[in-house]
């Protein structure tokens, strides 16, 4: 189990399930299609339609005249702009948590030092704070505008990278277990720092583990509504979440631009999956849940 | 993966150095303004407010108005609190349902002071009226309102002028009962394909409950002089067994409503799927937008015999300037401007708002009578004559839902309309301490 | 350098980050707690008061078996239908294993409130396409949330929904994690596939399994969106969990003494669960 990268025999299935269960379980995947794409689907369709067309009845499935006025205006509203901030906020996330996660999870993996127990225990009870919650909003605004670092450039990086720090130095130390102390010793041997070992040795043997930890980041930062909502005013720091709930206003919820906007807003991260939904799978695989 | 990753910082850098450029070329002041709107959105109010600013920074060079739009829920207690921590905006749009907060911490300057006092007697008369008398607290004007609610009855125009129903004509609620009757429509699978009438009981974005105007009506309070629920009052219990009744006894309105929120409630509105509703004057134009201006109209709650009309309740969103603003004077002029008698004829043209200023009302007499905007003159006299405000002199937050909750359990679990009542009154007391 | 402290150097950035954003704030919030807060700001230390109050609310125990129920619910449907579909699609050969595994993603990567708003539209709203459809089948009309037991299942059910895509994907990632050679020799033994699952799969899954198991009860603990947007909390009080009832004392009644003090003790409350998982699976710390 130490390695990271294992070819997976494509001829033959590891575990199957009997088949009474196996169908079952096709079933069950069947209903869940229907569950998931058919709301997609609808929100895409939704996304096409002009205003008299959304709330026809019956709903009108295929019979109305397509038109992009909702993408129109959704952009015109300046959602690229929040595209763009939000792109900047949940890079800089990634790197800045991969960047701390590293060197914390190698430390807790290979050396003994005072607290180390205690710290480690602190990291993994903090995933529960990680998670943010809409309940400490306020006492967290006032602590927050107290320290001065509210509605800047920095502010959701700031506090979307140590809301994934946890989960992220979990998930690459499980992988660091598997990767052989021996290699460390042999370069300590050749004369390398602490440091290049690290960059040098340790770093390309764990880069599934970072693959996975950083598109959670990168998805945990990119949905996350709570803080950006609260943290920041300023028109030019907004990310889409806030900006996407724009759309459910005082003045009535507009499905058109709302699904508009909903769309626009997933197409980054679908392509992250598509790009690197494998790297996730066997950066978790690596890493922390093996069993 | 490294070049995208450099693309992105690279664009990220940009926005970063864009927003800086920004900062550093703006001109002598900036005014920082929270409100819900999005200037750069397309909605009839953002695209008004955008005029309103961008035709008063023109007139005063030097001066910016900055909005940051917010989420509206959370806005007034988040200007609460960066209040507390000397860090609010400028100008602050507050609801209704806070505003009575919002003054008592000392967080809105008085506009007397800034501008009021140089008003002529005729600008002063033209702002009179229940909603600056609202804001008006110890010789203190501590904000103007400049989104009126009345939240009252709606109807599809073309569904009543066909089944020859005129919704001011009612004399009591019977009537209306009655035509709603009238309204119900039953397929031939007996399903009902549309309801006389609705309301939304969900406690999500509650409406106030309906039952509020039969109460008034009746001369009944809602709220004991200190600030306790008086809901289950015989009155109160004989408006829940009629509104309940609509659902259960006369099936003149929709089971279904007991989860409605009041969008899914317009939603069904802009399905024909009922034809009249409790709804706000604010949201009349947006859905006149989605049907047709022909199609959707206001009137005042019917009588009760004694009153012409039962009393709506009013809501809406009242300006102020922070008091600790470091720029209160050029934010009152803006907060001037922008509920003055230019930014007022804006906000009913482009915002289809309701006038704010009796000579808006005289002056924009061609406007309002056109076909389809009579619900502005509708607002404007019902919120002058049989209009309710919630008490400021303490909170009343949560008393829409804990009706609206009694009104579920009468609904679903059967519970005794009284005893209902009371446990919303309770519920409503403990909450706020009483 | 001191070859024992110099790696505290390695874990004190994160360390250094975490307490400003994540400890920093609960221990205010805790401190905020103990005054009565007014407008929206701390005025006369009142102790525990706030606790108090929350101690004699008498609806306050109904919402915490509510929460239960609603959250124990969630994770044994979530974990039990995600490992089905993760052995099954493990099962699966190339590229449609990858496009069954995105489907069943789907509704984790959209944000939970514009997911749950369509979820509601098309399944159970009675003018959405679910209900339109059956009705034009002749089937009399159904009204899923007006049922207190429809409207906590329906919950249940969004939330499964919802999160079925996370479970699925640690699962998978655990399974790929099960050397061949172990099922391959218990073959060869004779072992029939359920046994296989049951004595190889399945304890070799522990980490995994727990590791969703803790995730999933935490999101679901925490969640304030799905019953807002879903049920509001109704019809009457049967669908107010925890969150809520914290969203609602904060920004409805603007309670901030009560909900804040209420948030910290669910904080006290996630951070014992997790502490329990870490000892469950006698993780080796």
């Amino acid at each position: 189990m130490a390695t990271t990268t294992r070819a997976i025999p494509a001829y033959r299935p590891r575990v199957t399930l009997p088949p009474l269960w196996a169908i079952a379980t096709s079933c069950l995947f069947g209903l869940l299609c229907v569950l998931n794409l058919v709301p997609v689907v609808w929100g895409i369709l939704t996304s096409l339609k002009s205003e008299p067309d959304l709330f026809r009845f019956p709903p009108a499935i295929f019979d109305f005249t397509p038109t992009l006025a909702n993408y129109e205006r959704v952009i015109a509203s300046g959602f690229l702009g929040n595209l763009q901030i939000t792109l900047f906020y949940a890079v800089t996330t990634v790197v800045l948590t991969l960047a701390l996660a590293l060197p914390a999870a190698y430390a807790f993996d290979r050396f003994e030092f005072p607290f180390r127990k205690v710290l480690l225990l602190l990291v993994v009870a903090s995933i529960p704070l990680s998670l943010g919650a809409a309940a400490l909003l306020i006492p967290n605004y006032i602590y927050f505008t107290r320290l001065g670092i509210t509605n800047a450039w920095f502010t959701l990086p700031l506090i979307y990278t140590a809301n994934q720090l946890p989960m992220a130095i979990w998930i690459i130390k499980g992988t660091l277990e598997g990767v052989p102390r021996e290699l460390d010793e042999a370069a300590l041997i050749d004369g390398s720092g602490r440091l290049g070992i690290l960059l040098r040795i340790i770093l390309p043997l764990v880069r599934p583990a970072l693959g996975a930890a950083g598109v959670l980041a990168f998805v945990g930062a990119w949905n996350e509504f709570v803080a950006s909502s609260v943290m920041v005013d300023n028109p030019a720091l907004r990310p889409v979440q806030p900006a996407i709930y724009n759309f459910i206003g005082y003045f009535g919820r507009e499905w058109g631009p709302l699904t508009a906007a909903a769309m626009l807003g997933i197409i980054p991260i679908l392509i992250i999956f598509v790009v690197l939904g494998r790297q996730i799978v066997s950066g978790l695989t690596s890493g922390s849940v093996k069993g | 993966m490294k070049k995208t990753l450099g693309i992105a910082l690279g664009l990220a850098a940009s926005v970063v150095s864009m927003t800086l450029a920004t900062a550093a070329l703006a001109q002598d002041t900036t005014i920082r303004m929270w409100t819900f709107l999005n200037p750069t959105g397309t909605a009839p109010r953002e695209v008004a407010l955008a005029k309103i600013i961008s035709s008063y920074e023109a007139a005063n060079p030097g001066t910016k108005i900055l909005v940051e739009p917010q989420v509206w829920d959370q806005m007034t207690p988040k200007f609460l609190a960066a209040h507390a921590n000397n860090n609010a905006p400028d100008v602050i749009w507050v609801v209704t349902d806070f505003l009575g907060d919002a003054i008592k911490s000392g967080s809105l300057a008085d506009l007397n002071e800034l501008f009021v006092k140089d008003w002529s007697p005729e600008r002063l008369a033209d702002n009179a009226g229940a909603y600056w008398n609202l804001s008006e607290v110890d010789g203190k004007q501590h904000a103007i309102f400049v989104s009126r609610n009345y939240i009252s009855l709606m109807y599809r125009k073309d569904l009543l002028d066909a089944a020859g129903i005129d919704p001011n004509s009612f004399k009591s609620w019977d009537e209306f009962r009655e035509a709603a009757k009238k309204l119900t429509v039953t397929d031939a699978a007996g399903n009902v394909s549309r309801y006389g009438f609705a309301t939304a009981f969900s406690e999500q974005q509650a409406d106030p409950s309906p039952i509020i105007p039969q109460i008034l009506a009746a001369g009944e309070k809602l709220f004991n002089d200190d600030g306790t629920a008086n809901f289950a009052s015989p009155t109160g219990v004989a408006a829940m067994t009629f509104i309940t009744d609509l659902v259960s006894k006369d099936k003149v309105s929709p089971a279904d409503a007991v989860s409605w929120t009041v969008d899914d409630l317009f939603e069904q509105f802009a399905a024909d799927r009922v034809a009249m509703i409790q709804g706000p004057a604010v949201r009349v134009s947006t859905l006149q937008a989605k049907l047709g201006k022909d199609k959707v109209g206001l009137a005042m709650w019917p009588g009760n015999g004694t009153a012409e009309h039962s009393p709506a309740v009013m809501a809406g969103w009242a300006v102020g300037v922070w008091s600790g603003s470091p720029v209160k004077e050029q934010a009152g002029k803006f907060v001037e401007y922008m509920l003055g008698p230019d930014g007022d004829r804006v906000w009913v043209e482009d915002g289809g708002q309701v006038p704010g200023l009796l000579s808006t009302l005289e002056n924009m007499k061609d406007f309002i009578a056109q076909p389809g905007n009579e619900f502005l003159s509708v607002a404007a006299e019902g919120s002058a004559k049989y209009g309710w405000l919630t008490p400021i002199e303490f909170s009343v937050g949560g008393y829409r839902q804990v009706l609206n909750k009694a009104a579920q359990r009468i609904l679903v679990e059967g519970v005794a309309v009284e005893q209902a009542l009371k446990d919303a009154a309770d519920e409503f007391n403990r909450q706020n301490n009483r | 350098m001191d070859q024992r402290r110099f790696p505290l150097l390695y874990v004190l950035p994160a360390l250094a980050m975490m307490t400003l954003v994540l400890f920093s704030p609960v221990f205010y919030g805790f401190w905020f707690s103990l005054f009565r807060i007014q407008y929206g700001a701390p005025t006369n230390f009142i102790g525990l008061g706030n606790y108090a109050r929350l101690f004699t609310d008498p609806a306050m125990g109904a919402t915490l078996v509510r929460t239960i129920i609603f959250t124990l619910s969630s994770v044994a449907i979530t974990t039990a239908i995600a490992l089905c579909l993760a052995v099954w699609i493990n099962s699966l050969k190339g590229r449609f294993a990858f496009i069954a595994q995105m489907v069943v993603i789907l509704p984790w990567i959209i944000s939970t409130v514009v997911a749950t708003l369509l979820f509601r539209w098309v399944f159970l709203n009675d003018i959405g396409l679910a209900l339109s459809l059956a009705r034009a089948l002749g089937l009399p009309d159904l009204h899923p949330l007006n049922d207190p037991n429809g409207a906590m299942g329906f919950l249940i059910a969004v939330s499964v929904w919802k999160r079925i895509g996370y479970a699925l994907i640690v699962l998978l990632a655990g399974l790929k994690g099960i050397p061949e050679d172990f099922n391959e020799a218990a073959r060869i033994a004779g072992a029939s596939d359920w046994q296989i699952f049951t004595s190889i799969t399945l304890p070799l899954l522990k980490t995994p399994l727990l590791l969703v198991t803790i995730v999933l009860t935490l999101s679901n603990v925490n969640t304030v969106e799905t019953p807002l947007v879903l049920t509001g909390g109704g019809p009457g009080a049967s669908t107010r969990i925890l969150p809520m009832d914290v969203f609602d004392r904060a920004f409805i009644n603007y309670d901030l003494g009560s909900a804040t003090s209420l948030a910290v003790l669910m904080f006290a409350g996630n951070v014992l669960l997790v502490l329990a998982y870490v000892r469950l699976s006698k993780w080796k710390v």
